[in-house]
């Protein structure tokens, strides 16, 4: 089984810091792996256990990409090899103009199954992988709670809103993964040294063109809080915290 | 003057009708419904909330939803509609990248405004407000719940029209649907909550902070891991950016550590108290009142005292 999994290089959260001017300063954030692609990277190797052949692939920015921490970081995780999509433009990119440049790639590269997040960890739009799918005129579908193949066939659980769902795919297909498929593993010191030796290759990326356009990104004022905090769970501590929720609850 | 000339509304449940179709109308010239699946009857609703006419792509065994992208691909084509709009849920979004491509048409999810031609959205995990502005001639959005006033509405007359179904090329089939079972919980409408995260270390635990919550009349809220991935509580339960955005006068967050997509869900609660045993948690800095501790050891001397 030959597997692509598409992930996104974010920034952390933790490091993004808001202006008094309600803009967003991403200067000083790290680059991580989004969070949700973590299961998809897991999903994919878990799927093609020891014959198969995993392929990480990522879209973005030299600012993120160009890292040899954070290509080590994916490799690490277990894919055989990394494929990047390295355009300046990329950098805040909408999901229409990332799924075109993913989808010539992934048919470059060549696949059996595409898995992907759920979402992304900066923008959340929840729309490349199934976009992706649509544009490479394959079977495509969210919310991912299982997979596994049967008779060459892809057979899925669904996990929605309302209902559960069990679906047959014929492949090559596309699945978006939930978080609830798997826990990623940490890697182990061995994968986080064998990284070093896979190969990553740079691509050409193209045009980055996009059917709408970002107006404003704008961070709204955080309320005032008024952090009185006790230090410590001793006797003593713990009655002036209750103290200081009897207070609030008699409102 | 309406800021599009025709609006459709695309729900594959009849309550989606509710808010989705009385804003199309407010937004559009003319509104028209399309409702992919069995109750037929229930769907009409979506004619008494202003739409002038219903198309019906019946349920088909063995088919999902996310099959009818073809038939209804085909109607909103030559329709020369301006908008589609659908529920910012799974399948919404699933159907809402298939109409997209399908159409050309630029789709924006998880809508929170819709003004000018301008769609807002959430980024950065809710900490900021995406505005978007789609240059194609047609957009497909997916509502976040809420957004707009739903109004309750039962039948309504009118025409009502069935569509021809379009095989899909790569048709899924599905094997098996099970209901799930609807929650119990309405963690938007209680006064207080006592949310449950990660701090807590397996499931039976959280009698813990049922017990604090019983004693001050609390419902029981969580971060996304508990719910999604642990599956300790229900989804209707987590609290954040994919999930509920609560108002609560009291929010006490046990085991929280405070990422911005969790605590976006409250911003606008009254007062925020937090339990966590690392002084570093991000979640201090959202805090009214809190406690660097253990929460084994101070959630039941929370419910001793307050109980
Ligand atoms: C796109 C996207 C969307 C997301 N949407 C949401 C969302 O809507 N809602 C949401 O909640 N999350 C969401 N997340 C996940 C979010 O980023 C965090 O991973 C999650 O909120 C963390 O949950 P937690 O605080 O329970 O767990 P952790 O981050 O693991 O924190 C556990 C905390 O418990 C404390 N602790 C441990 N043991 C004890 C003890 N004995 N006593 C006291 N304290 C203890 C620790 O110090 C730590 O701070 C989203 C993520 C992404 C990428």
């Amino acid at each position: 089984m030959n597997i692509i999994v598409c992930c996104k290089v974010v920034p952390e959260e933790q490091d993004i810091v808001v202006k008094d001017d309600g803009s967003i300063d991403l200067s000083r954030a790290a680059a991580k792996i989004s969070q949700y692609d973590l299961n998809a990277i897991e999903a994919a190797m878990n799927l093609a256990g020891e014959g198969g052949q995993v392929t990480a692939l990522t879209a973005g920015s030299p600012k993120w990409l160009e890292s040899t921490k954070i290509r080590k970081d994916i490799l690490s995780r277990g894919p055989h090899k990394l494929e990047i999509i390295m355009e300046p433009a990329l950098e805040g990119a909408l999901p229409d103009a990332t799924a075109a440049l993913l989808a010539p790639a992934c048919r470059e590269i060549g696949f059996d199954l595409i898995i992907c997040g759920e979402g992304s960890g900066d923008l959340y739009a929840q729309q490349t992988g199934l976009l992706l799918g649509e544009m490479l005129d394959i079977p495509a579908i969210n919310a991912v709670s299982s997979i596994a193949v049967e008779n060459g066939a892809l057979v899925v659980e669904r996990e929605l809103e309302r209902e559960q769902e069990i679906l047959e795919m014929p492949l090559p297909a596309l699945v978006c993964v939930s978080s609830d498929i798997n826990t990623p593993k940490i890697p182990t010191m061995k994968a986080i040294l064998s990284a070093a030796k896979k190969p990553a290759n740079v691509r050409e990326g193209g045009e980055v063109k996009s059917l709408s356009e970002v107006v404003s990104i704008c961070a709204p004022k955080a309320a005032e809080r008024k952090n009185e905090i006790v230090e410590g769970d001793a006797e003593e501590k713990v009655d002036a915290f209750i103290a200081m929720l009897r207070k609030v609850l008699q409102g | 003057m309406s800021e599009f000339p025709t609006v459709f509304v695309i729900a594959d449940s009849p309550e989606a009708f509710n808010e989705l179709v009385p804003a199309a109308a407010a937004l559009g010239a003319k509104t028209e419904a399309i409702y992919v699946g069995a109750d037929e009857a229930a769907a009409r609703r979506a004619l008494a909330l202003g739409a002038g006419r219903l198309h019906v792509s019946p349920a088909r065994t063995g088919q999902i939803f996310e099959d009818h992208a073809d038939t209804l691909a085909a109607l909103v084509k030559g329709s020369g509609a301006a908008l589609v709009l659908m529920r910012a849920d799974k399948r919404g979004r699933a159907m809402a990248a298939k109409l997209g491509v399908k159409l050309g048409a630029a789709v924006v999810n998880d809508v929170s405004s819709i003004e000018e031609g301008v769609f807002g959205h959430m980024a950065y995990g809710g900490l900021a407000q995406a505005r978007e502005k789609p240059g194609s001639p047609l957009v497909i959005a997916t509502v976040a719940p809420g957004t707009f006033k739903a109004v309750e509405m039962e039948s309504g007359d009118g025409a009502v029209e069935k569509l021809e179904f379009i095989e899909p090329k790569h048709p899924i089939r599905l094997r098996q649907s099970k209901a799930r079972q609807a929650s119990s919980a309405d963690i938007g409408k209680a006064k207080r909550l006592v949310g449950v995260g990660r701090g807590f270390s397996k499931k039976e635990d959280i009698s813990l902070a049922q017990k604090l919550a019983d004693a001050i009349g609390a419902e029981i809220a969580c971060s996304r891991p508990i719910a999604e991935g642990e599956q300790w509580l229900e989804r209707e339960r987590y609290i954040g950016v994919s999930g509920a955005m609560v108002k609560p006068d009291l929010y006490l967050a046990a085991g929280i550590s405070g990422q911005v997509q969790h605590m976006v869900g409250v911003k606008d609660a009254k007062t925020i108290v937090v339990i966590n045993k690392d002084k570093n948690a991000p979640i201090f800095r959202f805090a009214d009142y809190g406690i660097v501790g253990d929460l084994y050891k101070i959630l039941p001397a929370l419910a001793k005292a307050l109980g």
